[in-house]
């Protein structure tokens, strides 16, 4: 029953998306709101709950991650609802973008609360796959070119994750029959599988696809590529939600592999998010519109998320998780106000907004700008702080405590750069260029503010302690 | 069973096959053809494991992989114009030297996966090279269509490797896949449809 009412909304969203009277984008806003509702039920609930017997599983880990991603779904709805004052979209393609988005969470909820490998790739998949019409709604060619990589990108990553669940599927199916998709048996069966060589093989293959959808390194310029080229409201779902789907597998398959070896899965993973946050750096360095420095700051974030995840930092991880989740769809969406008069236009962007909602609009976007490059009390920063002595216990240990005092070091170069980058474009956008009257409507503020409200909750003592009790 | 062997023969003949192909309508009839390989593939594994999910499973590869997807494939390339001479970008005397190095190397790269499964070890070298070969499939054309088959046939040696390394994976995984293929179909038609209309 449970399932239904959680898929509930996303089907009436579907089905309304085919009628053609005028007032359907009502009920379409009306249903999207409603993703929320099941969610907070479940929220409430006993946890482990069993959803859908063990195919899906609700704990404490999914069902906030799926909280965040409702909260970012309402946000990415408010700003949807102005969207055709701002960039010249059809009506049927307008329904046919929340047929998708509905599509899209279907996909985002399978995943999300897959308790099987199988399952979760089945939704990870429908998700992608929604996505790619979404970039195509904006009628160019470049949206039309990108849209085909993605399609293209996306289908390597999805079958490099495909097949690294197929090798770990076959490592622990000698012990667990067709019960080894499930991740709860594998994480409590884990130091049981013989062959854990290709255990390993398949953890690294699925998270190398998962890596490339999150835009790490090699693979670290499509997601910009793609973000550019679609409406501002895709870049806000493909960095609150599609990034959830993707980080929430591989905290499950991260979770066995430490029990496997966690050796390899920490030197595997920390070089990989080490050249990923260097590569990042530079390109954010040399970005020269708000898309790209928004995209690939995303990419950096992920970057650190994982990092302290297999640090053994889990409550710095989830908070920097949540925190980055609001923060990066509430200034994607502000780019469609920020850019009304040029894509590559930063000077002067946040000068001429009149009234008490203009005022409201560039405070809470130079909150989130400066709360995104981690200055207190940016939720932000205390992940850091949390997520960088979680590296230094972990290290202690381990005995490489001075090679991680480098690391961090090195790390705390690379994000300065970044730091400078974004205080320099802050700066711009405040005191350089003309003075020009923009207009920004009250449905945009209002996502902003949901979104910093959210930040805000974050911090509440409540709110630690529920992040520091998930394990 | 030597059944099986000469079907994973004619799976790999089929997709190299398709590698050389310039004309749309062949690169099409040579998928449906991988796809009929595999299917045949998993029917004989299924008789022989006594396994009714693969059974099914493979009625069902020949049926959505073998025959419908090739056939919408061929009534979106009539209804949208596509073109139909598919050249190659990598010239015909490296991929006659790129093929066997493939499928060399993936043998030497399998082989430590291998010598932990008992049962068709061989066959996951043959599936990896498969893969390897449909990604090459994929870079060496420049139009859309051909990379499509490159990530259908990416999706059979995925499933070759379901069936070989594991056996077969649980049925309602191998139903989801073969939906989210089909909603593949439906994105793909979708773009196609779109770029008429711009």
């Amino acid at each position: 029953m449970m399932i239904l009412f959680l898929l509930l909304p996303a089907i009436i969203m579907f089905s309304v998306s085919f009628m053609k009277n005028s007032k359907v984008n009502n009920l379409l806003s009306i249903s999207s709101f409603a993703i929320l509702v099941p969610i907070v039920k479940l929220f409430m609930l006993d946890k482990p709950y069993h959803i859908w017997g063990n195919y899906l599983i609700a704990d404490e880990l999914n069902t906030y991650i799926l909280l965040v991603s409702s909260i970012v779904g309402i946000g990415v709805t408010l700003a949807l609802m102005t969207l055709k004052k701002h960039v010249s979209i059809s009506p049927k393609s307008y329904r046919k973008f929340y047929r998708f988005f509905a599509t899209f969470w279907i996909g985002l909820t399978l995943s999300i609360l897959a308790n099987n490998m199988g399952i979760y790739w089945i939704g990870l998949e429908l998700a992608t796959l929604s996505t790619v019409y979404m970039i195509k709604t904006n009628f160019t060619k470049s949206a039309s070119r990108e849209a085909w990589n993605y399609m293209i990108v996306g289908a390597i990553a999805i079958s490099l994750v495909l097949f690294g669940i197929i090798l770990i599927y076959a490592s622990a199916k000698p012990i667990l029959g067709e019960e080894a998709m499930n991740f709860d048996l594998l994480l409590a069966h884990a130091k049981e599988i013989k062959s854990s060589f290709l255990f390993e093989i398949g953890f690294a293959i699925t998270s190398i696809g998962m890596f490339i959808k999150m835009g790490f390194f090699p693979m670290n310029l499509w997601l910009t590529n793609v973000e550019r080229a679609s409406y501002y409201p895709v870049a806000a779902l493909f960095s609150g939600m599609l990034e959830s789907a993707v980080i929430v597998g591989f905290f499950r398959f991260s979770q066995i592999a430490k029990e496997v070896n966690y050796e390899h899965l920490f030197t595997f993973t920390f070089i990989y998010t080490l050249f990923t946050i260097f590569m990042v750096s530079f390109l954010i360095f040399r970005a020269k519109d708000f898309i790209r420095l928004f995209s690939l700051s995303g990419i950096e974030h992920m970057a650190l998320i994982v990092l302290f995840w297999v640090s053994g930092g889990v409550f710095p991880a989830l908070l920097h998780f949540g925190a980055h989740a609001f923060l990066k769809p509430a200034l994607f969406l502000s780019t469609g106000v920020l850019e009304s008069k040029g894509k590559y236009k930063i000077e002067g962007t946040l000068r001429g907004y009149e009234g008490k909602r203009g005022k409201l609009f560039v405070f809470l976007v130079s909150l989130f700008l400066l709360a995104i490059i981690s200055l207190p009390p940016s939720p932000l920063f205390f992940s850091e702080l949390y997520g960088f002595s979680a590296m230094l216990e972990m290290a202690k240990i381990n005995k490489y405590l001075l090679a991680m005092i480098m690391a961090i070091l090195f790390l705390l170069i690379l994000l300065s750069v970044i730091f400078y980058k974004f205080i320099d474009i802050y700066q711009s956008m405040k005191y350089e260029g003309e003075e020009q009257k923009k207009e920004v409507y009250t449905t945009e503020v209002f996502a902003l503010i949901l979104f910093a409200l959210s930040l805000l909750v974050l911090l509440l003592p409540v709110s630690i302690n529920f992040l520091k009790g998930i394990v | 069973m030597i059944e099986i062997d000469f079907f994973i023969g004619l799976f790999l003949a089929t997709l190299i096959t398709a590698l050389f192909t310039t004309r749309l309508y062949r690169l099409f009839f040579w998928y449906s053809l991988n796809s009929l390989m595999l299917g045949l593939l998993a029917l004989f594994m299924g008789a022989k494991l006594d396994d009714n999910a693969m059974l099914i499973t493979g009625v069902i590869t020949i049926l959505i992989k073998a025959i419908i997807i090739p056939f919408m494939l061929k009534n979106m390339s009539e209804k949208f114009k596509l073109v139909r001479q598919i050249k190659s970008t990598i010239k015909v005397h490296y991929l006659i030297m790129l093929i066997p190095i493939i499928l060399v190397f993936t043998y030497y790269l399998a082989d430590p996966i291998t010598h932990m499964i008992g049962e068709n070890s061989n066959y996951i070298a043959i599936s990896i090279s498969s893969l390897f070969l449909s990604l090459l499939l994929m870079m060496e054309h420049k139009n859309v269509a051909p990379k499509i088959i490159g990530f259908l046939s990416m999706e059979n040696a995925l499933f070759l490797l379901g069936i070989s390394a594991t056996e077969g994976m649980p049925m309602l995984v191998e139903l989801g896949i073969f939906f989210d293929l089909l909603m593949a179909i439906v994105v793909i038609n979708l773009l196609f449809k779109q770029e008429r209309t711009q």
